[in-house]
């Protein structure tokens, strides 16, 4: 497939209804592969964020408690979280500091506070982004926890879980390339490889659209209400790059289709295996809130 | 002359403004060049680096109980350059400053010379919106030349035939061209920092066309350019220069001299070849 050209006419004939199968912006779905398929949790909230963009901590903890109970098929929470943490792990927890829209601290402190109940030290954990290369806990860690908010990205596409760990290279533009398509070998390197327990993607203020310098545009950002969980981090970009592409397609019409095809989902699922990429192979299990759920 | 001198005096310091409509420069000025435009911004430093970005000053203005404003000029390696990043983001109403502007979402951005310019607040209000003009026209007066566009402007067919308003943008690479229309994943029109490429929109009753205008360093890379895209793009063709794709409209590509022309999504035959012969026609004069 390294010749393949995806063109605009792939898109056209998604549209003519004439394609095979195209389901995700750049991704060239081939034979559905029957061995692999992941879970993936969409929950919703319509009151964990007020008026005034303000998020209400203990609705998002229940709301992100409720997502593993559902991804894990547990009986409740905490046995959920214990299956993903163990008390002797050290717990770094991968957040994004992205002046514009940041991961929510709200967020940021209902993942500590499950994996400091889960019997985890609180020496052995930790939260950061741009310092993990140098974070002893990071550099220390056994198990890593991904986090940060859904937008669209002016290089990539999507700024989804597979980006964010382009803070564990020194080297992050080099990973650019080709919609940045490469950023799936990061995942296989051993600072972060086999540690990740699981993402989550921050879709309650997503933004799907970017202008500007620093492109964001507070025209573009919507509260969605949710978050969007799985322990496969391709299969839960591929849920939130579907979602932004679906609102782009509902706020501007017909022609605004994802600016960069996210080449690196597909990337990550079919030359790095790190998951799965097709949305025909992913379970999205819904919950709560579906108003305007777009997916 | 030493390199050192000859290069200030082609790249003249621009004397940001200090003050504007009660709002006062903070006193610091942040600098960044290609090697650290990375840690300014996430994401979008390449859109920079794609035309040529030389270098950055940023100042931030205080006004006390009001949002801070901030003011970033960015210094490219042509006036085509600076048009380049303009346009490309372009989507709002003029504001009059500089030589082109748009002002919305919060932000002013604007053109002039070598220079793209963004000022923007940390929060909102009417007075913040004058101070933001305010600021803006400050900066741009500071500017002391203005620069040309892109030559290849004046051969885009114009509203006679239903060009949108603020609708052309200049690109500077394939990755661009994609995220205002996607035509293919990979760099099948070679487009790259040596090749000029036009986008302009049209709309006839109703329907969005695209067309795209391409000059390449000579014709031999406009004639590689264009039979890639042919392979790529229009390989049901059979050798013509154009098809009825899946969307039941018309693209079609010709090749003169050192450019490429391709129309996307028109919706005859007849109103493809119409924005091809209207910009050869101009060439041709």
């Amino acid at each position: 497939m390294e010749d393949t050209v995806i063109t605009r006419r792939d898109f056209l004939r998604v549209a003519a209804g004439t394609a095979v199968a195209a389901t995700l912006g750049g991704a060239v779905i081939e034979e559905t592969r029957a061995e692999a398929t992941a879970r993936v949790v969409l929950i919703r909230h319509p009151a964990v964020v007020g008026d005034e963009g303000k998020i209400r901590g203990e609705i998002l903890q229940s709301m992100l408690d409720e997502a593993v109970k559902t991804l894990l098929g547990t009986g409740d929470p905490s046995e959920g979280w214990r299956m993903l943490i163990r008390n002797t792990d050290i717990v770094g927890i991968k957040s994004n500091s992205w002046g514009r829209m940041p991961t929510p601290r709200e967020l940021e402190a209902a993942i500590k506070r499950r994996v400091l109940d889960a019997g985890v030290a609180e020496r052995n954990t930790d939260i950061d982004d741009r310092g993990v290369l140098t974070n002893p806990v990071f550099l220390k860690a056994t198990a890593l926890i991904n986090v940060r908010p859904l937008r669209t990205h002016h290089w990539s596409g999507v700024g989804t879980c597979l980006k964010n760990y382009i803070m564990f290279v020194p080297n992050p533009s080099d990973y650019h390339a080709d919609g940045c398509s490469p950023l799936g070998k990061i995942w296989t390197y051993p600072v972060v490889k086999g540690k990740t327990r699981l993402n989550i993607l921050s879709a309650l203020t997503p933004q799907f659209y970017g202008r500007g310098a620093h492109f964001f545009d507070r025209r573009y950002v919507w509260p969605y209400k949710g978050l969007i969980v799985g322990t496969d981090p391709v299969a839960v970009d591929a849920v939130g790059a579907h979602l932004l592409q679906t609102k782009r397609i509902a706020h501007f019409g017909e022609d605004r289709m994802l600016d960069v095809p996210p080449a690196h989902i597909a990337a990550a699922d079919k030359d790095y295996r790190i998951g799965v990429s097709d949305l025909r192979r992913i379970r999205l299990i819904k919950s709560g809130w579906l108003e305007e759920a777009l997916i | 002359m030493t390199a050192e001198i000859a290069k200030a005096e082609k790249n003249p310091e621009i004397l940001l403004p200090s003050e504007a409509a009660g709002w006062k420069w903070d006193g610091k000025e942040e600098r960044h060049d290609p090697k650290t435009l990375f840690a300014y911004m996430d994401g979008a430093a390449e859109l920079y680096l794609a035309y040529g970005f030389t270098r950055l000053a940023v100042r931030r203005f205080e006004k006390p109980g009001r949002p801070a404003v901030t003011v970033e000029l960015y210094e490219l390696a042509s006036s085509d350059d600076a048009y380049g990043v303009f346009t490309y983001e372009r989507q709002d109403e003029p504001a009059g400053i500089g030589q082109d502007s748009e002002f919305g979402g919060g932000m002013l951005r604007f053109w002039k010379g070598r220079y793209l310019a963004a000022v923007y607040a940390e929060g909102e209000g009417n007075d913040v919106e004058s101070a933001l003009l305010a600021i803006g026209r400050a900066a741009a007066d500071a500017i002391p030349k203005t620069g040309s566009e892109p030559r290849w402007i004046a051969f885009i067919p114009g509203r006679e035939h239903g060009l949108v308003d603020r609708s052309v943008r200049f690109l500077r690479s394939h990755v661009l061209l994609n995220q205002r229309f996607f035509v293919a994943h990979r760099n099948i029109l070679n487009l790259n920092r040596h090749t000029e490429a036009l986008l302009a929109q049209y709309v006839r009753n109703g329907q969005t066309t695209h067309f795209l205008l391409i000059r390449y360093p000579d014709g031999k890379a406009a004639e590689a350019a264009y039979r890639g895209f042919m392979k790529a793009y229009l390989p049901d063709a059979g050798g013509k220069d154009r098809w009825k794709t899946e969307d039941r409209l018309w693209t079609l590509a010709e090749k003169k001299n050192e450019l490429v022309l391709i129309v996307f999504g028109a919706p005859t035959e007849t109103d493809a070849e119409a924005l091809v012969k209207a910009t050869v026609e101009k060439l041709d004069k």
